[in-house]
């Protein structure tokens, strides 16, 4: 059967091929391309690595689809799922008219409202008709092709939600504005983000299939040979037409390469032995490996069976994002042959790093003496040189025995919008921003609710159109007074960072013990205000963050039950990931409501930039306050003196100085004295300062 | 709305029998009164809950009815009782029950129904058009990512889900229409917690993990592949299977009014939500409406502690008050303690 073809759209830039190194982003690509089951690619690293040109040149070399014609869904049928209307138009076994288009990619922006993303009522249709119809949005515009999200991480967290729920069910289901709608939404998900702006939520981390962590090129040669090709001719593209030719072989190939069983079981063990969470790890794995066989056959062209060299080969790009123990792998062999092994080697068996030291990036930078604190989000994540979520075992470690019992707390349940603090004034677009939730009239609408306006003139048509002069072809008459504006509804929540002093002290450990059960009480108190709660502890030569802003009482309790204690007093460590990671929440959602809760003696004692400690502690509070961020500060130091007697300036530096009412000052925050650290000594203040609304 | 063609067969899950038991159950009693799925990413909620779809029942409705009212109960909406006093005859016809989804980002005017726009511009009529809870009434709701929830749905949802009845009082619109549903839940803990009132809405509860078992999780990837290879082929493979289990709910369905449960077992029930300090009677009738339902699964005609046992943990679990600071008693322990003695 031939169909008829639509001229691919040129590409600018570079070709795949073009793009100097980075092979195993390549190769991550490729996979997803020949087996779109494998569920997308994420693609973390630091600015300026390719990640975007090499997302779409990958778009370039896709081969061409068949789509039928006339839909507005884009609807494959080759991919067994259909519209209501494809799904009509064959019944009786009538066979639906195709056409060849070519595979591109769909941007999905940041600043995206989420009409335009699911779709929306057809406000066009709508006013020359009178009647209701879907117009589709960004997630059938993605059917079939690819949807590419840049900065991923900083999407909004209701777009999130949309996003997550159509990769997964491969369905965009819509009820919303007025209209009732569901149709087919494929597409390969490529997402990038740079981590030191802010983490990925668990939850759409496990939906990339396959993630890649992308280093700037180490090699000199490699960056000529990058300048070099930035001055040559971009968009020649030689190399794609036969990457294309590749991509369909392999493609028509994929169905016929064996899985052996063995290499199933392979990939299980390896799941279970780095303890992801789920089951999607084996499948993308198996997936991923039998692609990659798809993509280089045997000797004659034919399809051979997918081996553990391939497993082998592509088992970090699934198991990067989903391990949770510590520390670099390597899967070996032996491994994943694990079937004839009576003992595997356990994880952390082999110090090698794999493939070039690529895949353990969280772990590398670390705000310790020398570094330059020039990756705040590397930093606040380092811990002591080994990467991965659980700390080391800890030199002394805090077992919490006895709990405080949580007396009546009272949280004020909505904290007033600042006012006046200099912030930018908003523009519209922000104001835009969160879920439609229901509409009103007012005076002047500036966000119009389009189906509510519709619903208000809805019953004075007849009246009007009676009214009407004669020859007006309108099927809505609109008048002022049916105007709606949208009431949107951002999940505006506190944000309370907690900063710990975790250096050996007397009462170091009743100070860990009593801010994990605030934390936790002030969890099970917040969810209904949608509030989060983040722990950050600094003690030896760094600041570790502990518990990541979250919501959740369950991944609190797990990840404070063993908390670390000992060794000097890092405090400006502490200060500069505590407002690295304010910084990059606030990056995400302009509207957090940030508050620091400083917990500790004000007595650093190592230095981050070479400065005496002190005087880097409070350069470090004045940035806070100027970052406009609200403080508390609760001074364990046993000895410390009246406020009112405190002499100014840092040359007074000394244990007769209140270093922690100093800080205070500096960090335009409140200063509280506690004798005893006690979680109700800790909620108190944290309450009584979210109640007045910072 | 239509489902996707391609639904991966329930028979076809591994493993995670006490997800898949308190999804049959609900099945064969609806009054059960729904389940709340708690569990990490991809570990087939989502998946189960679909699935369970084509092993749904009949149920009779009332033939034209937009709700699609039930014709043994009372009252019947007012659509059907203006027909009714219209001298019309109602007929009632078998429909499968369904899943009907409910997005996360649903506006409210969709949930609950709003003005028939087309209707008002055309024809000048006032018509409520109606939304999910509509489309809902008898059916199983299901909500991925629950706690996700928006909380001025959630507020519509509990609103509605405690009266049985949707009340609409917007756009010049006044009417009610019945709604009752069967709530089905999905949520990742770790993205936040469910509100106390809408997490007591669940008739039961389970959490599910990921599997860790090398064979079974192998036969998870081979099964997941050869379903997505030919899914036609795959459900026709599992044919034999699903026609089994609709069977035998059905069956059970048919035996359920005769199942006994005896006053020692009402009394074991009783002691054991005292024994756990849940707050309210709910706990007791569910426990009690699963037990029953668990043994008409099984083929039995009365429902002992034996049953009791099985379900406690689904039923209690989320109703055991948890204590700032102390770690909630595990249901299973004290059920075999409690129940021990009985």
């Amino acid at each position: 059967m031939s169909l008829p073809t639509v001229e691919l759209a040129p590409h600018r830039g570079p070709g795949f091929l073009q793009v100097v190194g980075q092979d195993r982003m390549k190769l991550a690509l490729l996979l997803a391309a020949v087996d779109p089951l494998i569920g997308g690619v994420l693609i973390r690293g630091e600015r300026g690595t390719a990640k975007s040109t090499l997302a779409r040149a990958l778009a370039a070399v896709l081969p061409p689809r068949e789509v039928v014609v006339g839909c507005r869904f884009h609807c494959q049928p080759s991919a067994g799922d259909l519209c209501e209307q494809c799904q009509r138009r064959s019944q009786g076994g009538r066979t639906l008219p195709l056409e060849i288009a070519p595979t591109g990619l769909v941007e999905l922006p940041l600043g995206a409202t989420e009409d335009r993303v699911v779709g929306s009522l057809d406000l066009e249709f709508a006013l020359n008709s009178g009647e209701v119809r879907f117009q589709p949005g960004v997630l059938a515009e993605a059917n079939g092709q690819v949807l590419y999200v840049d900065e991923v991480n900083l999407l909004d967290h209701h777009l999130v939600d949309v996003l997550l729920d159509a990769a997964a069910s491969g369905r965009n289901v819509v009820e919303r504005e007025g209209v009732s709608a569901s149709h087919p939404s494929h597409f390969i998900l490529i997402g990038t983000m740079n981590p030191e702006e802010g983490e990925l939520r668990p939850q759409l981390l496990d939906r990339f299939g396959l993630c890649v962590d992308v280093v700037g090129l180490r090699d000199p040669e490699q960056r000529v040979r990058v300048m070099e090709s930035e001055l040559g001719p971009t968009g020649s593209a030689s190399g794609d037409e036969s990457l294309r030719l590749q991509l369909t072989e392999a493609r028509r190939r994929l169905p016929e390469v064996e899985l052996p069983r063995n290499l199933v079981r392979a990939a299980a063990r390896m799941a279970v032995d780095q303890q992801v969470v789920g089951h999607r790890a084996d499948l993308v794995m198996v997936r991923a490996a039998r692609a990659l066989a798809a993509l280089r056959p045997g000797p004659s062209g034919a399809a051979r069976p997918a081996g553990l060299q391939d497993l082998m080969e592509v088992a970090e790009l699934a198991l990067v994002h989903r391990r949770t123990v510590a520390g670099s792998w390597v899967p070996t062999m032996a491994e994943g042959a694990g079937d004839q092994q009576a003992s595997a080697p356990g994880p952390g068996g082999d110090p090698e790093p794999v493939q070039g030291g690529e895949g353990e990036q969280e772990g590398g930078g670390e705000v310790g003496e020398g570094s330059q604190s020039s990756s705040p989000g590397q930093a606040a994540e380092a811990t002591s040189g080994r990467a991965g979520p659980m700390p080391a075992p800890p030199a002394a470690s805090v077992e919490l025995e006895e709990r405080f019992e949580a007396g009546p707390l009272q949280l004020p349940h909505e904290r007033r919008r600042r006012r006046g603090s200099g912030r930018r004034s908003r523009t519209s677009s922000q104001d835009r921003r969160g879920r439609y939730v229901s509409s009103r009239w007012q005076e002047k609408t500036t966000d119009l609710a389009l189906d509510a306006t519709l619903r208000a003139a809805a019953p004075h048509q007849h009246q009007r159109r009676s009214a009407a002069p004669a020859g007006d072809g309108r099927a809505i008459q609109l008048e002022r007074q049916d105007l709606r504006q949208k009431v949107r509804q951002r999940r505006i929540g506190n944000l309370i960072v907690f900063l710990v002093d975790a250096s050996a002290s007397m009462d170091a450990e009743q100070r860990m013990d009593a801010t994990r059960s605030a934390i936790l009480a002030l969890l099970r108190e917040a969810y209904v205000r949608r509030d989060r709660v983040a722990m950050i502890s600094f003690a030896g030569r760094s600041a570790r963050v502990v518990l990541r802003p979250t919501s959740s009482v369950d991944l609190a309790e797990r990840q404070l039950s063993r908390l670390a204690v000992g060794g000097t007093t890092p405090l400006t460590h502490g200060l500069v990931a505590a407002l690295d990671l304010i910084l990059a929440e606030r990056r995400r959602d302009q509207d957090v409501l940030p508050l620091l809760v400083l917990i500790s003696d004000g007595r650093g004692n190592i230095s981050l930039r070479g400065d005496e400690p002190l005087r880097e502690a409070q350069a470090a509070a004045a940035e806070i306050q100027r970052a406009r961020i609200h403080t508390v500060v609760i001074d364990t130091s046993r000895d410390h003196l009246p406020v009112t007697q405190t002499p100014g300036g840092p040359q007074m530096a000394g244990y007769h100085f209140n270093a922690c009412a100093d800080l205070s000052r500096r960090l335009g925050g409140e200063y509280f004295a506690l004798f005893d650290v006690t979680e109700q000594g800790i909620l108190r203040p944290v309450a009584e300062a979210l109640r007045r609304g910072a | 709305m239509s489902e996707p063609r391609s639904v991966y067969p329930f028979t076809a899950l591994v493993g995670q029998d006490r997800m898949r038991l308190a999804l049959e159950l609900n099945a064969v009693n609806p009054s059960v009164g729904g389940v709340l799925i708690r569990g990490q990413k991809g570990t087939a909620k989502s998946t189960a809950v679909r699935a369970l779809a084509r092993l749904l029942p009949e149920i009779q409705v009332i033939r034209g009815c937009r709700y699609g009212c039930d014709p043994l109960s009372e009252p019947l909406c007012l659509e059907c009782q203006q027909r009714r006093a219209g001298g019309e005859e109602l007929v009632a016809e078998p429909r499968r029950m369904r899943v009907v989804e409910l997005p996360i980002n649903a506006s409210e005017d969709r949930v609950v129904g709003s003005i028939d726009l087309e209707a008002a511009i055309h024809a000048g009529q006032r018509r409520f058009q109606p939304g999910v809870l509509a489309e809902a009434n008898r059916q199983i709701l299901y909500v991925d990512e629950v706690n996700l929830l928006d909380d001025h749905i959630v507020d519509v949802l509990l609103d509605a889900a405690a009266m049985g009845v949707n009340v609409v009082e917007r756009e010049g619109i006044s009417v009610w229409h019945p709604a009752r549903f069967i709530l089905v839940g999905t949520m990742n803990p770790e993205e936040g917690d469910l509100r106390p009132q809408l997490l007591d809405r669940f008739g039961l509860c389970v959490d599910v993990e990921g599997i860790s078992d090398l064979s079974e999780r192998v036969e998870i990837v081979l099964r997941r592949e050869a379903f997505e290879e030919d899914p036609e082929a795959f459900q026709a493979s599992w044919a034999e299977a699903e026609d089994r289990l609709r069977v035998q709910i059905a069956e059970a369905m048919a035996l359920l009014p005769q199942v006994e449960v005896g006053r020692p077992v009402l009394e074991a029930i009783a002691r054991l939500s005292i024994a756990l300090d849940v707050d309210g009677h709910r706990a007791d009738l569910v426990g009690r409406k699963a037990a029953q339902a668990l043994a008409a699964l099984r083929g039995g005609r009365s429902a002992g502690i034996a049953e009791v046992a099985e379900v406690a943990p689904m039923v209690l679990s989320h109703r055991v008050r948890s204590h700032p600071g102390q770690r909630p008693p595990d249901v299973a322990e004290v059920a075999s303690r409690v129940l021990g003695e009985a």
